[in-house]
């Protein structure tokens, strides 16, 4: 949804490659410069709509409207452009432009990709990939391969405990395990589930259990969620690390984050240590 | 072969571990599996495959990242990849500076951010790719290529203080920064797509805000890559470019389809905030023209589902619509339009409320002789917070200064003249459950396309609803209610085709908890139908339900109970059932009459997260408050429609 009125300005998206950047922002630096000192009257008071101007407002006009626009609604292209600048301008003059926390924001949301954009940008090499699988194993390793069957005792209804016991009596006597279970949308039977499909179907503590319980036998009572169960572990896979080569997007992903969070608190870092903060108030009596 | 071993306590109530040390004897690790990990990857918990959905994939539909530009303002700072990560189970530092971290992983996720000014670029960032299709930016570029950067640098400045630089950002489609914030977006969505485990839609809102704000606005869901999708930026309401019309949209979405062979959908939400916009029931008031055939023909074309339930409020049914269900007045928002610049009028409620408007829908049906409001429901958060979350003890609010803190509950979410609407009223809501046959783009949104989905807010209980001729009470006790239910009948979603002579329709319905969340209270079946006379008709039925409770002499069921500690912001399970099954015939049936079922699962009661702010900041709120809330799932409808 949109919360209030149309906002003018929204955020930043992270298309900053290469050395025009360095460039950008030693421009940043300069203008911002140049903003604050330009003398009253100066440059500031000017405004020059060329033709390359025009050409690009009728350019755009044509992308939207699939005809040339007018020489009238040049005009009016113009027009709106014009009052933009000076209304800009006049605000800016005015100091509005300061202690504003929308462009304090902006400002922000722009230094901040620049500071994660920091440092060399490439592609990460085997070597860089595999050393980044090595040290986070539980990032790519598929989740551990369960088989197994069940039986639900539903315990919101009274004597589940002798239930769940009458059961187990009937499968020691050798009786079909599938039919000693309560109703239930669970199903009987598993097969090579991963751990996180059972997490997400059974609870995370009964497929916690799964993986500690002996193979080949009716365990139980193990508690979920869900009910009581009786279960039997057929087959389990453990987890294996993967080879570069099956996961390499997301490792390759996961090494890029990686890469640009450490640049952005590396670059903050720098910046912080230019700064003496004091922080003078009591914050304990903030009102 | 050896009868299995037993290794049963006698004694319930012993710790798993304690029980199995004490009880069973080691055995050998069975050999692994030898198939490789990647064929396992989407298996479901279930054998065999049976050709039909065995698993339910929990997901929010409408997701707001820092590319939003309200989400922005708001102080979002956290980007698509945040969005994903969090979503996919990672923990993520909020924009409010704190860790935040979903209890378990979704299963998808699409974000979708307001196209209008999507990643309004910064002039200095966003106007790169443009500045070298520019010749000053070239020469600049060159310049910088040559070592000599720094009198780039001073011409740019001259440049800039003469205002003589191209301005190049136009936050329109066909701009060159608009193309980059679609880019990113559908770049984020292909590096975190994952077949079999977690799906990344491409999409984006459609946010539409008719004068003076009505919300008719629509989730954009792409089944496709970044290979079609990519190639179409997406649809826009500032003129000259967009439109607030949704007939505008769905051309924009027809001539997707035509352009890239790819397939696309719509969701509307918030019909809440429309002020009677959101359905129509005579005279489209987005168009000005009056409902036709052709217009309810092109809605069902293109918006199969409507998200019901969300943060700012629940749309599945309102109290005055609904007078005799005591259920209705759930997290209802119902004091004006989107930016409570209008205040809302009782004539408008019947074209914002699902409920009402399916049965509308079924009301044009006899006049045009098409149902333009046969959808089905999810629920979604519409978080503009990059945070999906839609749990009471873990809500992070619809923006960032609705991040968790002492305060949130008890300021003001939106304010104008005319109405408040304070912080405590925001809904821990909600999210969309999807049967499909295996997570992945394809599976999921085929699986909306047919309706088989349905709404919760935020528990992921899992609900089975069949309709048919011949369910029988066996079918809700069968070890497979699925098979029973796709043998014998239709899913939710689906159509009822006539009966043979003297059938009544009968409904298969089961519901399981969540498996970390409440209880259940009921299960009903909510009934619309056009009487004799034209006119709409509802009746909430109770189907089944924990405990021995009796209907009393006004039919009403007793309530479940509560056992909602509210200065603790706790409960407990000790009334509710963990799973609920029953088959039910339609007592009111009459086979010359439309009608439209679909069910409602209610949970016990359990703290609601103004309850949980109140514990974990040690504030107390306001009276007015409502500190327990009563969860629930609303499934995708059956239609029965007579012959002839």
């Amino acid at each position: 949804m949109m919360d209030q009125a149309k906002p003018r300005w929204a955020v930043v998206s992270r298309v900053l490659r290469e050395p025009l950047l360095h460039f950008l922002l030693i421009g940043l630096a300069l203008f911002t410069y140049y903003g604050r000192a330009a003398p009253e009257g100066g440059d500031e008071r000017r405004i020059v709509v060329s033709q390359a101007h025009v050409d690009e407002l009728g350019r755009r006009f044509q992308a939207t409207w699939n005809r040339p626009a007018t020489a009238k609604e040049l005009a009016g292209l113009v027009d709106s452009y014009v009052s933009d600048e000076i209304l800009y301008r006049e605000g800016r003059t005015l100091g509005l432009d300061r202690d504003d926390q929308v462009i304090k924001r902006r400002v922000r949301q722009k230094v901040e990709v620049l500071a994660e954009e920091d440092g060399e940008r490439r592609t990460p090499t085997d070597a860089e990939l595999t050393a980044y699988l090595v040290a986070h194993p539980e990032k790519f390793a598929p989740p551990a391969l369960v088989s197994f069957e069940q039986l639900y005792f539903d315990s919101t209804k009274a004597g589940v405990e002798s239930r769940v016991r009458a059961a187990g009596v009937r499968l020691a006597a050798g009786d079909q395990p599938a039919s000693l279970g309560e109703p239930t949308m669970l199903p009987y039977r598993v097969d090579r589930a991963d751990l996180d499909t059972v997490e997400h179907d059974f609870g995370s503590d009964f497929a916690s259990t799964l993986t500690t319980v002996p193979r080949g036998q009716w365990v139980g009572p193990v508690r979920s969620g869900l009910g009581v169960h009786l279960v039997r572990v057929t087959t389990s896979t453990p987890s294996v690390r993967p080879a570069l080569d099956d996961v390499r997007q997301q490792v390759q992903r996961e090494w890029e984050y990686d890469r640009r969070k450490r640049a952005f608190a590396a670059s903050y870092e720098r910046m912080r240590a230019r700064y003496d903060v004091a922080i003078e108030a009591r914050l304990a009596h903030a009102q | 072969m050896q009868r299995p071993r037993l290794a049963i306590a006698l004694a319930l109530g012993l710790s798993v571990p304690a029980l199995l040390a004490g009880c069973s004897r080691k055995q050998p690790e069975q050999a692994a599996d030898t198939a490789s990990p990647d064929a396992a990857a989407s298996t479901a918990a279930n054998p065999a495959s049976p050709g039909y959905p065995t698993r339910v994939f929990f997901g929010d539909t409408h997701l707001h990242t820092a590319m939003s530009m309200d989400a922005g303002l708001f102080g979002n700072r956290l980007g698509v990849e945040e969005a994903y990560r969090f979503a996919r189970g990672e923990e993520v530092t909020a924009s409010s500076g704190t860790k935040a971290k979903l209890s378990r992983p979704l299963d998808f996720l699409v974000v979708a951010d307001h196209s209008d000014n999507m990643g309004f670029a910064p002039d200095l960032i966003g106007g790169k790719p443009d500045l070298l299709t520019d010749p000053t930016g070239k020469k600049w570029y060159d310049m910088i290529q040559a070592g000599e950067g720094n009198a780039a640098a001073m011409d740019l400045i001259d440049k800039f203080s003469r205002g003589i630089l191209p301005e190049k950002l136009m936050y329109a489609p066909g701009t060159p920064p608009y193309a980059a914030a679609w880019k990113l977006t559908v770049d984020a969505a292909e590096k975190y797509n994952e077949p079999g485990k977690f799906t990344a839609f491409i999409g984006y809102e459609w946010t539409s805000q008719v004068p003076p704000g009505n919300n008719l606005h629509r989730v954009v869901i792409y089944r496709d890559g970044g290979d079609k999708a990519g190639q179409v930026e997406p649809f826009t309401t500032y003129p000259p470019a967009g439109s607030t019309t949704p007939e505008d949209l769905w051309k924009v979405l027809q001539a997707y389809e035509a352009k890239t062979g790819g397939q696309v959908l719509a969701i509307p939400h918030n019909g809440n905030l429309s002020n009677g916009w959101m359905f129509p029931w005579d005279v489209n008031p987005a168009s000005k023209q009056p409902l036709t055939r052709e217009y309810a023909e092109t809605r069902m074309r293109w918006e199969p589902l409507y998200e019901v339930t969300q943060i700012k409020g629940d749309g599945e049914a309102h109290p005055f619509l609904s007078k005799t269900d005591e259920f209705a007045d759930f997290e209802t928002w119902d004091k004006g339009n989107l930016n409570l610049s209008e205040l809302k009028k009782k004539e408008m409620l019947q074209g914002e409320y699902a409920r009402t408007a399916l049965q509308t829908g079924l009301q044009l049906e006899q006049k045009l002789g098409v149902n333009p409001y046969k959808f089905g429901q999810v629920g979604s958060t519409d978080s503009h917070t990059s945070l999906t979350t839609a749990d009471d003890d873990n809500f992070w609010g619809k923006n960032t200064p609705s991040e968790p803190s002492a305060t949130r509950a008890s300021h003001p979410f939106a304010k104008t003249k005319l109405a408040t609407i304070m912080g405590w009223e925001q809904t821990a809501s909600g999210y969309a459950a999807v049967w499909a046959t295996e997570n992945t783009r394809a599976a999921l949104w085929d699986a909306m396309k047919r309706k088989e989905t349905y709404a919760t807010t935020g528990p992921r209980m899992t609900v089975r609803f069949f309709g048919g001729w011949d369910f029988v009470e066996a079918d809700a006790q069968a070890a497979d209610v699925a098979a029973a239910g796709y043998g014998k009948g239709v899913p939710m979603g689906g159509d009822l085709k006539r009966a043979a002579a003297d059938k009544v329709p009968t409904f298969l319905v089961a519901a399981m908890k969540d498996p970390a969340g409440g209880n259940l209270d009921r299960i009903q079946i909510v009934k619309g139908w056009v009487d004799p006379q034209g006119a709409r008709q509802e009746k909430v039925y109770d189907v089944v339900w924990s405990g021995d409770r009796k209907p009393g002499t006004d039919g009403k069921l007793p309530a479940v109970g509560n056992t909602v500690d509210v200065a603790n912001a706790t409960y407990t399970n000790s009334i509710g059932a963990a799973q609920l099954a029953a088959v039910w015939r339609d007592p009111g049936f009459d086979p010359s009459l439309r009608a439209v079922y679909y069910v409602r699962v209610l949970e016990i009661p359990t703290p609601r997260w103004t309850a949980h702010d109140a514990k974990r900041f040690n504030v107390k709120m306001p009276k007015e408050v409502r500190m327990v809330t009563q969860e629930r799932a609303y499934t995708s409808p059956i239609w029965y429609t007579p012959s002839g």
